[in-house]
This record gives C-alpha cells, sequence and structure tokens, in this order.
C-alpha cells in the first residue's frame, strides 16, 4: 500500500520521537545543568523566603521526576508558564505568539533573496561550467559562509543606512501610528490588505536591509547546491534529447534542468531551515527586529527562564514541523517517494 | 587552472604536495590559501605579547581615534620660547588623545570642556600651550595665527584606530584572536572526544543502542545550533570553558554521524573481515582497523568545524553571552561597535568582522581542500 495518506501518517509519527527528544533536551538544559535561573533572575540579597515562593510557584521545589511529568503535560496544552521579569506572571504564549509574525515575515522575505540569488547564481555557474564565472561563484558560496551573518548586516546598515541613507536600520516600522491594522501580523501583508500604502512602502524600506542579510547569508549554501544538482541533470538523457532536437541552449539549462533541479533543491531548503532561524537570532539582534530570536535574547538577560524555555520549545516544534511539511510535500511532488 | 606539462609522477608526500595544483585542480590553491591564513593567524596568535602595539584592554588614546590617526601636536604662543615639552602646563580637552597622552609626556594636563576655546586659556595664561590632535592642527593653526607648532607630532599612532573606550583596535585584535581560537579549537575538541567514540560504538554494535543514539543525534543535528547554544550558555554561564562546552554540545552530532557512516560502511570491507577471520577481537577490529581509517574524515570534519564554531562563538559574543569583557573577543566587539554606529565610526565594527571572516574562512578553505585532497569521493562532481 503505497498511498500519500499513509506516507502522511508515518512521517507525522516519526516527527513526534523527535519533538520529544528535543523538548527533554531543553529540560536537561535548563533544570539538570549547573546554575540556578532563579537565583540569578533576581537581585542579590533578596530574601530566601521570596526565592522559595518563586521557586514554588514554577514548581521547581518539587522532585525532578515530577517536575518533567508537569512539564510535558503543560506543554501537550501548549501551556508555556507565565513569565518571571521583566514583569512577572505574563503568558509566555501569549508573548510569543506576538514575535512570531515579524520572525516569519523576516524568514520569507529572507527565502525570496536566497531563492533568487542562490539558485539562480548556482545555475548559472553549473551552466558555465569551469569559467571563471563558476570558480568565482563557488568562492563566493564559502566566502558568504564564513561571513558572520550578524556582521553582514553592520556592513549593510553602515554602507545603506548611515552613508547613503537609502534605507533605516532599525525596527519593522518607522512608529506604530503608522502600523496597518492587525490581519496576519505580517506589516507588508497587511498593509496591502488593507490598502495602506504609506505603510507598505515603510515596512518594505524596513524589511529590505534585514532581508538581504538574512538571504545572502543563506545564498552560499543554495549556490552549492543548485549548482551540484543542475550539473547531474545536464549530463541527463533528456537534455542531451532536447539538445538534439535543436532547443535553444538558453531554454535547456534554465527551462529544462532548472525545473527538474528544483526538487531536490526545495528539500534541502527545509533542511536549511535550522540554518535560517540561527541567522534569524543574529539578524533581528542586529536590526532590533522585534520578532522570536530578539525576544528570546531579550529575555536571557533578565534570565526570563520560562520565557527562553518556552521560545527554545517554539524553535524546535517549528522545526520539526517544517521539516515535516517539506517532506509530504516532496512526496506530493513525486510519487515515488512513499514508505 | 591546469599546468601545460604532465609533470613526472610524484613519489614522496613533499613532491605531492607541490605540485598539488596538477593533481587536484584549483581547490588546491584554496587549500593553500586557507593554510597559509591559518598560519599566519596562529602565528600572531603566538606572538600577541611581543606584535601587540598596546595593552589592549587599557586606554591608550581618545575614544574613536580614527585609522592611521592618534597622534597630538604641541602649538605655543608665538615667541614664547617653549623648546622642550617637559614640564608644561598644557590645555586640553576632556576624554580625547592629548588629555590621556599629556602626563605620559611628562606634561601637565589642564583639561577643559569639548565646547571651550582651548586658545584663550593660553592667552589667559591658564596654560603654556595647547596639546592638539594632529588631524585638528592645521585648521586651528589658521583660526589662530598668533600660535605656531613646536616640534613634530608625537604620541602614539592607532594603524585601525581606538573604540569608545580609547583602546587600539589592532590590539585587540591581535589579543582577541587568543580567545576567539581557544574556544573553538576547545569546543571542537570537546565534541570529537564525545561525538567520535559513541559514533564507533553506535556503528560497530548497531542495535536498540544505535537506534536511540542516533535518534538523540539526529534531533539535536536538525535544531537550530546557534539557540541550542545560547541556551547552555544561558544556564553555564560566562568563561572559556564554559563557552566552549556551549558551542560543543551543537558540533557531538555532526561527529557521531559522521563516524557512524564511516564505520557501516568499513565494517564491511575486506580486511575487517580478513582481521576477523584471524580471530581479532572486538576491541582491536575496531581501535586497529576501523578507527584509523575513519581519521582522515575525521580531519576535514574537525577543520571544517572549527570554522563553524567561530562563526558561533562570534555570534554568542555579538549576542552578550560570550566571554567575560574585558577580555579582547571579536564577537563582543561588535556587539559594543553597533551602539556607536549611526554616527558613523565604522572602524570599531569593520576591522574585528573582517578577522572573524578571515579566520572562519582560513579554516573552511582548509576544510575543503583536505577533503577534496584526502578522500576525493567526497567532491560534488
Amino acid at each position: 500500500m503505497r498511498s500519500l495518506g499513509r506516507y502522511l501518517l508515518v512521517r507525522t509519527l516519526l516527527t513526534i520521537p523527535m519533538i520529544f527528544v528535543l523538548v527533554t533536551l531543553v529540560f536537561l538544559i535548563l533544570r539538570v545543568m549547573p546554575g540556578d535561573p532563579v537565583k540569578s533572575s533576581i537581585r542579590p540579597g533578596a530574601p530566601q523566603e521570596y526565592i522559595d515562593e518563586i521557586r514554588h510557584t514554577l514548581g521547581l521545589d518539587k522532585p525532578l521526576y515530577v517536575q518533567y511529568g508537569e512539564y510535558l503535560w503543560d506543554l501537550l496544552h501548549f501551556d508555556l508558564g507565565t513569565t518571571l521579569s521583566p514583569v512577572r506572571g505574563q503568558s509566555v504564549s501569549e508573548q510569543i505568539w506576538e514575535h512570531f509574525p515579524a520572525t516569519l515575515e523576516l524568514a520569507l522575505a529572507g527565502i525570496l533573496v536566497t531563492a533568487v540569488v542562490g539558485v539562480g547564481a548556482g545555475a548559472y555557474a553549473a551552466h558555465h561550467r569551469r569559467s571563471v564565472a563558476d570558480y568565482s561563484l563557488r568562492l563566493y558560496a564559502i566566502i558568504v559562509y564564513a561571513i558572520p551573518v550578524f556582521w553582514l548586516g553592520l556592513m549593510f546598515q553602515l554602507i545603506f543606512g548611515v552613508w547613503l541613507r537609502w534605507f533605516p536600520i532599525a525596527g519593522r516600522i518607522s512608529s506604530l501610528a503608522v502600523a496597518p491594522e492587525h490581519v496576519t501580523g505580517l506589516y507588508t501583508l497587511d498593509s496591502l490588505l488593507t490598502g495602506n500604502w504609506v505603510a507598505f512602502k515603510d515596512s518594505v524600506m524596513h524589511l529590505i536591509l534585514p532581508a538581504m542579510t538574512l538571504g545572502l547569508y543563506l545564498s552560499g549554501v543554495f549556490v552549492r547546491l543548485t549548482r551540484s544538482n543542475m550539473l547531474q541533470i545536464l549530463k541527463m538523457d533528456f537534455i542531451t534529447a532536447a539538445r538534439a532536437r535543436g532547443i535553444p541552449e538558453r531554454t535547456v539549462v534554465y527551462g529544462h534542468a532548472l525545473k527538474n533541479a528544483l526538487i531536490p533543491i526545495i528539500t534541502m531548503m527545509g533542511l536549511q531551515f535550522a540554518l535560517l532561524l540561527a541567522g534569524a537570532v543574529l539578524t533581528e539582534s542586529t536590526f532590533s527586529w522585534p520578532g522570536l530570536g530578539r525576544f528570546l535574547v531579550e529575555r536571557i538577560t533578565y534570565r526570563d527562564f520560562p520565557s527562553i524555555q518556552g521560545a527554545v520549545v517554539v524553535f524546535a516544534v517549528l522545526v520539526a514541523s517544517v521539516s515535516l511539511l517539506v517532506d509530504v510535500l516532496y512526496a506530493w511532488i513525486d510519487p515515488r517517494i512513499r514508505y | 587552472m591546469k599546468t601545460s606539462q604532465k609533470p613526472s609522477e610524484p613519489t614522496s608526500l613533499l613532491g605531492r604536495l607541490l605540485r598539488g595544483a596538477y593533481w587536484y585542480g584549483a581547490e588546491w590553491y584554496w587549500t593553500v590559501t586557507g593554510g597559509v591564513i591559518l598560519a599566519l593567524i596562529i602565528l600572531i596568535t603566538i606572538l600577541a605579547p611581543v606584535v601587540s602595539p598596546y595593552d589592549p584592554i587599557t586606554t591608550v588614546g581618545g575614544p574613536f581615534e580614527r585609522p592611521g590617526g592618534g597622534q597630538v601636536v604641541l602649538l605655543a604662543p608665538k615667541g614664547s620660547g617653549i623648546a622642550s615639552r617637559e614640564g608644561l602646563a598644557v590645555a586640553v580637552f576632556y576624554n580625547t588623545t592629548p588629555s590621556v597622552i599629556a602626563e605620559e609626556y611628562g606634561m601637565t594636563p589642564r583639561p577643559y570642556q569639548v565646547n571651550k576655546d582651548l586658545f584663550a586659556k593660553v592667552r589667559a595664561g591658564e596654560a603654556d600651550a595647547v596639546l592638539l590632535s594632529a588631524r585638528d592642527a592645521a585648521q586651528a593653526l589658521e583660526e589662530n595665527p598668533d600660535f605656531v607648532q613646536v616640534g613634530e607630532a608625537f604620541g602614539p599612532r592607532f594603524l585601525l584606530g581606538t573604540d569608545n573606550l580609547g583602546r587600539d583596535i589592532v590590539s585587540r585584535l591581535i589579543w582577541g584572536a587568543r580567545a576567539v581560537l581557544a574556544v573553538a579549537i576547545l569546543s571542537a575538541l570537546f565534541s570529537a572526544a564525545i561525538g567520535v567514540p559513541l559514533g564507533l560504538l553506535s556503528g560497530f554494535f548497531g542495535g536498540w543502542f544505535d537506534r536511540t543514539l542516533s535518534l538523540i543525534m539526529d534531533s539535536i543535528y536538525s535544531f537550530p545550533g546557534l539557540i541550542l547554544a545560547i541556551a547552555v550558555a544561558a544556564v553555564l554561564g560566562t568563561g572559556v570553558v564554559n563557552i566552549a562546552i556551549a558551542i560543543s554540545v551543537v558540533y557531538i552530532p555532526t561527529y557521531f554521524r559522521m563516524t557512524r557512516s564511516q564505520v557501516l560502511s568499513i565494517k564491511e570491507e575486506l580486511y575487517v573481515e580478513a582481521a576477523r577471520a584471524l580471530g581479532a577481537r572486538q576491541r582491536e577490529v575496531l581501535g586497529m582497523y576501523i578507527f584509523p581509517n575513519v581519521i582522515s574524515t575525521l580531519v576535514v570534519v574537525f577543520s571544517l568545524n572549527v570554522a563553524d564554531a567561530i562563526l558561533t562563538e562570534a555570534g554568542l559574543a555579538f549576542l552578550g553571552l560570550g566571554l567575560q569583557p574585558p577580555t579582547p573577543d571579536w564577537g563582543f566587539d561588535l556587539n559594543k561597535g553597533k551602539a556607536y554606529l549611526p554616527r558613523g565610526y565604522w572602524w570599531p565594527i569593520t576591522f574585528p568582522g573582517m578577522m572573524i571572516t578571515l579566520v572562519a574562512l582560513g579554516f573552511s578553505l582548509l576544510g575543503e581542500g583536505l577533503g577534496e585532497i584526502l578522500n576525493p569521493r567526497l567532491t560534488e562532481e
């Protein structure tokens, strides 16, 4: 029985242990490793009763296995607890939900840049194999991978923000007053949907530099992937056949070959999602982009460990879901992939 | 990229190294470039106390002294007869290079607010002369024709300028290399020390142990490394060893997966079967027949991994989770410099980033090239 439904089921069931391992890892890191999150979140010299009270509210005074059970139980109910600082008692899941659209918007824009630059350059390199352009693009792929993404962002801020004054260097929008009505939380999309052109222009201007930073950072990997995939496909019989029929080389390479190379590239994009998230955390910090990554880093400075735990768990679930999604998509495109 | 003439078959390793470009193509030049970059950086790291012009953590000039700047000039009233700078009371601005170095050159600084006219102070007799940074001297003399320059420009020269605290950037870069390399190499060693044995055992024995371990390692591998390191670093705190541990957690699966897959293919080889047939024990098969064959791939993975570890370390430091200041650290210097970027101070953020890129690039190029040379099957073509 090789149905898509069965594949979907098996693949989903395989995601569960992965999420379980990651969630357990987060628990181990934050509660079992040396270091007391509660003590470090409070001013030194605070009365012991106060510390004990917080430990009690967080359930940290219970035995470890009880804590672990409660932690898993809460996660099953999408309960990520409440914050410790800077303000006590806010819902962590609400805060994460508030910050999520910003990260999503940045990630999507970054993927767009990567797809255009990385895939385009990779296909070109494969087309002109062993030419100067090929070697330069391969070198570009290696160099861009070695550039710290946050430094790339700082250089863009310096050149395009401070010297040329083309783009703003911080935030998602100039002021909340021009922010579009909340529909999806993606400012560019929302302003389009509500026909708010001022907000659209403003949010696009804010988005360009972070998206370029994140996109170029990832593009190196895609230049290599696209190039090697294209090289394999260009050796295939149907390409020779297309050439023999007198179809222009350009059409053969960028039409026939690239179209077929795209399927594995999309899968790879799923695998690079983790890299994208790590890049997003740094890009967000560079551009004061109010997303999940910046939220995580900000809460670390406050030692707000329920928020840290919540954010990391959300990242873990995100990675697992995207890898599931990509695999299912792949199976749907290519019927040969079945269990 | 090919030499026109086919060289004679090289016999020694040295011969192969020298004629590398013929045998391995353009990738050979990348390997050499990577090797040279790393050799230079490691040399500088070892010689840091000798080659560093200043102490990296003390204020040696004014804040944000431009690259190549930092020297000062002494301006005195015409006909004052001042010949030597010792013992003079000089008018200077607060928190500028002149105020920092006046005492060093045997003068008594009389610091004033930046908006005050230093020349008026001298005319009023409150000071003997004006000590000014060399870059402002020409205009100051034009505006005050009754003053002349005494002697040559003197004082320190900052090749790449100073940071917000007036610390020499060149010195911070040189000493920063120590911290970054220490953390990156230590963390790669930690990861290898845990990942390789686990991978050997897992691949060799298989079974439920292998399946469980593979699931755990694959899960960690799929997770964004930096975020994992952030979580560990947030709990463990700062310090070279703690940061190295935080980073090493991320890369254990890299070594595990590589070793395991190598073991899986090597253990099917004929020579392993032969060793078994001759009565080798499990331990001997694993230690003497399988492990030595993993080493060549391990070297490649190690080199590429150090590049990753450097970038992760820089990322952690940039987020303020790195080494404790004032330890010179490139990532942390970028974090500090970021705040002053809108005012156009480009030098504190440009050079540390270049260094991170250069070192990460060196390890990447070396790793890529070694991969090509030690294991040509790895090539993507």
